[in-house]
């Protein structure tokens, strides 16, 4: 006869151990944060979301014998006829993770849960915040008032009784000494006017840790999915960070295509829309919605806009004037082209500075006029511009606009 | 949702004891713990030990595990037994009452070869239990230490379990101290008629070749503080308890099979468990394509041999055997060609891998020999202490048996034995014909 016992478990006993795993583990997830920075699932999530990520994992190392002709195995071929010299298995080239037992030669990849909190933790942990603090995260200020110190002089409601008290007190003490005041004596020994302190009020700058986010994306026709889902990743990471930065964070959708509409975040991502494209519409929507209801003094403002740089010629000036007076009022605009068809503008100058052959300055004339080349006098630490060809990029893309070196 | 209740399992658990016992088996009791997915996982991570030191790669072992499982890579576990007095195995409470009486039986199984088979002789399961708890309680006191603390104590550890198998492969051989071992060389020198210890010196160390790299570090490095020498002791006595399950894996496991199978023959159970049952069994001896189910080739071999010889040499056979004598005895012409055994190998060329012998008449001795190189502890190349010099230098050397080292790996566990060691260390082994040294 065997015993059997239900076995009610209080303590989750591998979860030290597990802990402990996923620190070591964490190298690798910063290394495999690109890839998942693509990955749409993760996006228009809230941060207590899991989600799972492919690391690399942790070698355990022994000794073992290499994968060679010396080294030669056994196995059984189940019904298949078998032949000398016939090939199995794929190539390794090819082949990923390898799941021969006792063989921890294949690259062992496997799947750990975290939140998006944690996944923005290791993101940012990278970033040398302190040095971004100075550069790019003014918070703005306001004058609250404070207590700071005593004065003779004061209203009321400022009285210090404590303080009031105490003079009192050693007034008495002096007159005791001084035998003008008896205390055995039932005599009152009242406040004079020079008994009184009150509270000074010094005015005191105070951080404003609200920060307001808008994110404006052209929704037209010319919007393929492709480049709403690199703009997708992007806002992700751009909140993410914000989110991080800051202690209350609002953030306002605003889709365009000729017309804008504040809309919801699944809209934003999620509804297309055909139609010509006009910038200046998105951007004359914040500044309204900036003007009822975030007001610049008490809301750090950030503009982030997306769209393929395709904006209607007619419409650039009245956008790149809109541009400047929202710059006003904004810690951070950043203007992003997602042109998957598009070479790097640095490449385009590395190509044009080796090409020896005759150059075509209608080509180039074509490129003033647009958005891209009329915002160039704009940029300066407040306004940055950024073209994105794939997704992959955009992590690096994100350092480059917070001036980091990747 | 479950289907069974307490009263069901203990229901089927007498029956299947009543019908082992027919069988002449002879098994510790058994305590089942009945625990969750969750616990399962951990448990298994654990490698079934209720109690364990603690350690990252346990972690690892139950995300991989939990992660196969989800993938749907791997059935859902069954069945898991340690060899303890009284043995202790697990039931997993969201399996249904079919899993539980092949998982009953087949505990039986291994509980019976534990008890008696050879191998297994000198494990004292009494004190396995005591044993791991002990260590368990030692590792945490050192992590809490704030003198020590999880860091240094991981370094150790990961260190030891690089060479935590580079110890001696047949269990129940006493290491002699230092001093009996010098005894023992002077008594050979002042036996020697044939000159064969004339240059022998009897101040070397080692005197002879250590296999226990371990042990060795622990006894003769000048740079451990007590506390390591213990932890490298605990990673020690853990791999001598995991050695001769690794030596009879093949055996053990078609032995618990052959007798979950003729047991559940006896119960007469009802349709609704027999069937399921009967899948679940075939599922288990299912040939792996182009692997080893240990299995499938146990089971096999036991039921030829029981077909040709009978149970009673079945039950000797559990006996005296490990997997290496025991495929060397019982795998033969037939039977490779039965099961369709290939022997392959990985060729650089073609990066590719591809057959090289089948289990013909020409081939088959080959197929077998390829078979038994790999199994268990075979597929662990040997290291052993040669020489520690004067300034403490010590030398290692591979038992270089025509297969290679997997020479980036090699270089890895190199650089944790020198940390472990604390001065230089030489290992030589042969690299494509040559003799090769780190």
């Amino acid at each position: 006869m065997s015993t059997f016992r239900e076995h009610k478990s209080i303590v989750d006993r591998a979860a030290a151990d597990r802990g402990r795993h996923k620190k070591k583990l964490e190298k690798a997830i910063k290394e495999s944060i690109k890839d998942v920075i693509a990955d749409e699932s993760i996006i228009g999530q809230n941060g207590k979301k899991k989600i799972r990520i492919a690391v690399k994992g942790i070698k355990e190392y022994r000794f073992i014998y290499g994968n060679n002709e010396k080294n030669g195995q056994a196995g059984s071929g189940g019904k298949h006829d078998l032949k000398r010299g016939q090939r199995i298995g794929e190539k390794r080239a090819r082949k990923g993770a390898s799941d021969n037992a006792g063989n921890e030669q294949g690259e062992e990849t496997y799947e750990v849960e975290i939140t998006l909190e944690d996944l923005a933790e290791y993101l940012f942990a990278d970033l040398e915040l302190p040095d971004l603090d100075k550069k790019h995260f003014r918070y703005l200020s306001e004058d609250v008032m404070r207590r700071k110190g005593y004065r003779f002089e004061g209203i009321r409601p400022r009285l210090s009784k404590k303080e009031t008290l105490k003079r009192k007190i050693k007034r008495k003490k002096r007159a005791i000494r001084a035998s003008a005041h008896d205390p055995d004596a039932n005599e009152r020994f009242p406040f004079h006017k020079n008994d009184l302190k009150y509270h000074y009020m010094k005015p005191h700058p105070k951080e404003n840790t609200s920060a307001v986010v808008f994110f404006l994306m052209d929704v037209s026709g010319s919007m393929t999915t492709e480049k709403k889902y690199i703009a997708r990743s992007y806002f992700f990471l751009l909140y993410q960070f914000l989110r991080h930065k800051y202690d209350k964070i609002e953030v306002v959708f605003i889709s365009h295509t000729t017309t804008a509409s504040r809309v919801s975040e699944d809209e934003f991502f999620q509804r297309s829309t055909t139609g010509g494209t006009m910038m200046s519409s998105a951007l004359e929507v914040e500044l309204e919605i900036i003007n009822k209801e975030y007001h610049p003094n008490s809301w750090n403002i950030y503009t982030f806009y997306a769209g393929d740089g395709e904006n209607w010629q007619s419409d650039n000036n009245s956008a790149v004037n809109l541009l400047s007076s929202l710059k006003e009022v904004n810690q951070m605009i950043v203007y992003t082209e997602i042109s998957p068809n598009r070479t790097h503008p640095e490449e385009e100058e590395e190509a044009a500075s080796t090409w020896t052959g005759p150059t075509f300055a209608a080509w180039r004339e074509e490129d003033r006029d647009s958005m891209w080349t009329m915002c160039t006098h704009l940029m300066d630490t407040k306004f940055k511009r950024l073209l994105l060809t794939k997704s992959d990029q955009i992590w690096d893309s994100f350092k480059e606009i917070f001036g980091i070196k990747a | 949702m479950t289907d069974w209740t307490l009263d069901e399992l203990n229901h089927w658990d007498e029956k299947i004891c009543e019908v082992g016992a027919t069988f002449g088996l002879n098994w510790f009791d058994i305590d089942y713990e009945i625990i969750d997915y969750h616990e399962m996982i951990s448990a298994m991570s654990y490698t079934g030990l209720p109690t364990h030191y603690r350690h990252w790669s346990f972690g690892k072992a139950y995300e991989r595990t939990h992660t196969l499982y989800n993938a749907g890579a791997s059935g859902l576990p069954y069945e898991m037994i340690i060899n303890s007095n009284p043995s202790i195995s697990y039931l997993m409470s969201e399996n249904p009452m079919h899993i539980h009486i092949l998982t009953m039986a087949h505990c039986i199984g291994h509980s019976d070869f534990f008890k008696n088979n050879r191998t297994f002789a000198q494990t004292s399961p009494e004190l396995v239990i005591p044993k791991f708890k002990a260590a368990a309680k030692y590792v945490k006191t050192l992590i809490e230490d704030p003198s020590i603390g999880i860091q240094e104590v991981e370094d150790i550890l990961d260190a030891s379990h690089a060479i935590k198998y580079q110890v001696p492969r047949f269990p129940g051989i006493k290491r002699h101290s230092r001093s009996a071992l010098k005894q023992i060389y002077a008594q050979k020198i002042l036996d020697d008629n044939t000159g064969e210890y004339d240059d022998f010196d009897i101040h070397k160390i080692p005197l002879e070749r250590d296999y226990n790299i371990l042990s060795f570090i622990m006894e003769h490095s000048r740079n451990l503080t007590e506390w390591q020498r213990n932890l490298i002791s605990i990673v020690e006595e853990n791999s001598h308890y995991f050695i001769p399950q690794a030596l009879t894996k093949i055996m053990n496991e078609g032995w618990a099979v052959l007798m979950h199978e003729k047991i559940v023959q006896e119960l007469n159970l009802p349709d609704k468990y027999y069937i399921p049952f009967l899948k679940l069994h075939n599922q288990v001896v299912r040939p792996h394509l182009g692997r080893i189910n240990p299995y499938h080739l146990g089971y096999n071999i036991f039921k030829r041999l029981e077909a040709q010889s009978g149970f009673e040499a079945c039950l000797l056979a559990r006996e005296v055997h490990n997997d290496i004598t025991f495929l060397r005895n019982y795998l033969d012409e037939e039977m490779c060609q039965a099961l369709n055994l290939f022997s392959y190998s990985y060729k650089q060329k073609e990066d590719q891998s591809s057959i090289d012998e089948t289990s013909d008449a020409l081939g088959w001795e080959k197929v077998r020999d390829s078979l038994i190189s790999n199994i268990g502890l075979n597929s662990i190349p040997v290291i052993y202490v040669e020489e520690m010099q004067k300034d403490h230098t010590l030398i290692l050397r591979h038992e270089h048996d025509g297969r290679d080292l997997d020479m980036k790996y090699a270089r890895k566990v190199f650089d944790y034995i020198r940390d472990l060691w604390g001065d230089e260390i030489n290992l030589f082994t042969v690299l494509e014909n040559d003799l090769w040294e780190f």
